[in-house]
């Protein structure tokens, strides 16, 4: 071996790495202080060995940054300056804006209703927090991330691809559909989260089945499904449905 | 219920993220990024340099969380102290001589970016640069060794199972690959 002053034991190293991780019992950390402020040779070797373990932290964390990069969605219209709008311009701008604030409002009056109300109440879940992940769930919870920003495809990809299937899955799966305007294939997993009688999401798969029904225009069984649900939403659907 | 949510959530983001739960950095990471890409954008930068600044001032944030150098209060202070890092950096990049210059160009502009970190100067700055490249080409099987323990942060005994050896021999071969990586940091300095 050779014997420039970098070089460190195995226990020099695991000593470092206990105190640094903070699981040193407190006499042990009083000598390893009381070490470090008297060896100065020590002190250095402390530094670097600190310095290393922060290095591979880092280029660990810059390689890991890269994977996280591919999942996040391309900006589909690319970000240009807008030009200014010039006078000219201008008339034929409000012209536009004319016609489409007249065709959508002769949209909007002729929406059928159950797409209004459907529209007015739906707002896919929240999520789960994704703070306390553990390791062995992390396929469901690297999906999760994908549903919170938006991207439904991708979790209902990732979802279906986990090999074991529970209502919590079920039932995420089942909203991503609905959020992506799929509530025909919304329905066939919901209705198995709301056919479980102890699941903890079974009340509001019923809510979010009564939506997904009543976007589908099945009034009766939308009406059936928020008898099911006690939620608060649930409860004010029901009354405008019965009216 | 939702409000415990929120707040617990933002007792655990900092931690998780300083113990780089992958999940917590995935999602930290996903939701700030359209900020500064319209950041770069409007201010004459491309996607690609909207990647690189991004991801160095991420990098910067985590180092600070970690030797707590920063200290937030909550996650909005967090998201407003990484907006402005990277805010701060891209405007040395648009102050820099390189930019100006080449214009069209891409490549010198990442190189500078590359480059412009704010303890440049810094010797420890300079051994950590070294350190960095040398883990980067370390082999495969210690680096991924060295990544599961210090990263990961995953136990000797998991590791060991994993690779189907003795968790003593796994703990063995940690040393030398931290020897490996150490003596080329050692022969790799100027």
């Amino acid at each position: 071996m050779e014997t420039n002053s970098n070089n460190i034991s195995q226990e020099q190293l695991e000593a470092i790495e206990r105190y640094i991780n903070n699981t040193m019992a407190a006499e042990e950390q009083y000598a390893f202080e009381a070490r470090l402020s008297s060896d100065a040779d020590f002190k250095i070797q402390f530094e670097d060995a600190k310095t290393l373990l922060l290095g591979i932290e880092t280029q660990s964390l810059k390689e890991q940054l890269d994977k996280f990069h591919d999942d996040i969605p391309t900006r589909k219209t690319p970000y240009t300056k807008s030009p200014k709008i010039r006078y000219l311009q201008l008339r034929r701008f409000v012209a536009a804006a004319m016609i489409i604030i007249v065709a959508g409002s002769f949209w909007f009056f002729n929406q059928d209703t159950n797409e209004k109300l459907y529209t007015k109440y739906f707002v896919p879940d929240p999520g789960l927090p994704t703070t306390m992940s553990s390791s062995t769930n992390f396929e469901f919870y690297d999906a999760m991330v994908n549903y919170k920003q938006g991207d439904y495809t991708k979790a209902i990809q990732k979802w279906n691809a986990l090999p074991a299937k529970n209502d919590t899955i079920n039932y995420f799966i089942g909203v991503a559909h609905l959020a992506n305007n799929n509530e025909h294939l919304a329905i066939s997993y919901l209705e198995k989260v709301s056919s479980e009688p102890e699941s903890y999401f079974k009340n509001d798969a019923n809510y979010y089945l009564g939506l997904a029904n009543l976007k589908e225009g099945d009034i009766e069984k939308a009406k059936l499904n928020f008898a099911l649900s006690d939620n608060e939403n649930s409860k004010a659907l029901l009354s405008v449905l019965n009216k | 219920m939702r409000e415990t949510y929120e707040k617990e959530r933002q007792l655990q983001l900092v931690d998780a993220i300083k113990a780089n739960d992958p999940i917590a950095l995935k999602e930290f990471y996903m939701s700030n990024y359209s900020k500064i890409e319209a950041l770069v954008l409007k201010n004459s930068g491309s996607v690609d340099h909207a990647k690189d600044l991004y991801q160095e001032s991420f990098i910067a944030v985590w180092k600070n969380l970690k030797t707590k150098t920063f200290q937030p209060k909550n996650n909005t202070a967090l998201e407003g102290y990484l907006y402005q890092i990277a805010k701060n950096k891209w405007m040395d990049v648009l102050r820099s001589n390189a930019f100006k210059k080449t214009n069209p160009l891409t490549n010198d502009k990442l190189i500078f970016l590359k480059q412009n970190d704010d303890e440049l100067n810094d010797v420890k700055e300079e051994q950590l640069k070294t350190i960095l490249k040398a883990f980067k080409n370390l082999g495969q099987p210690c680096k991924q060794l060295l990544t599961d323990f210090y990263y990961s942060k995953k136990p000797l005994r998991v590791i060991a199972s994993e690779l189907d050896l003795e968790e003593a021999s796994v703990r063995n071969k940690k040393y030398r690959c931290m020897e490996k990586l150490r003596s080329i940091v050692f022969s790799s300095k100027p």
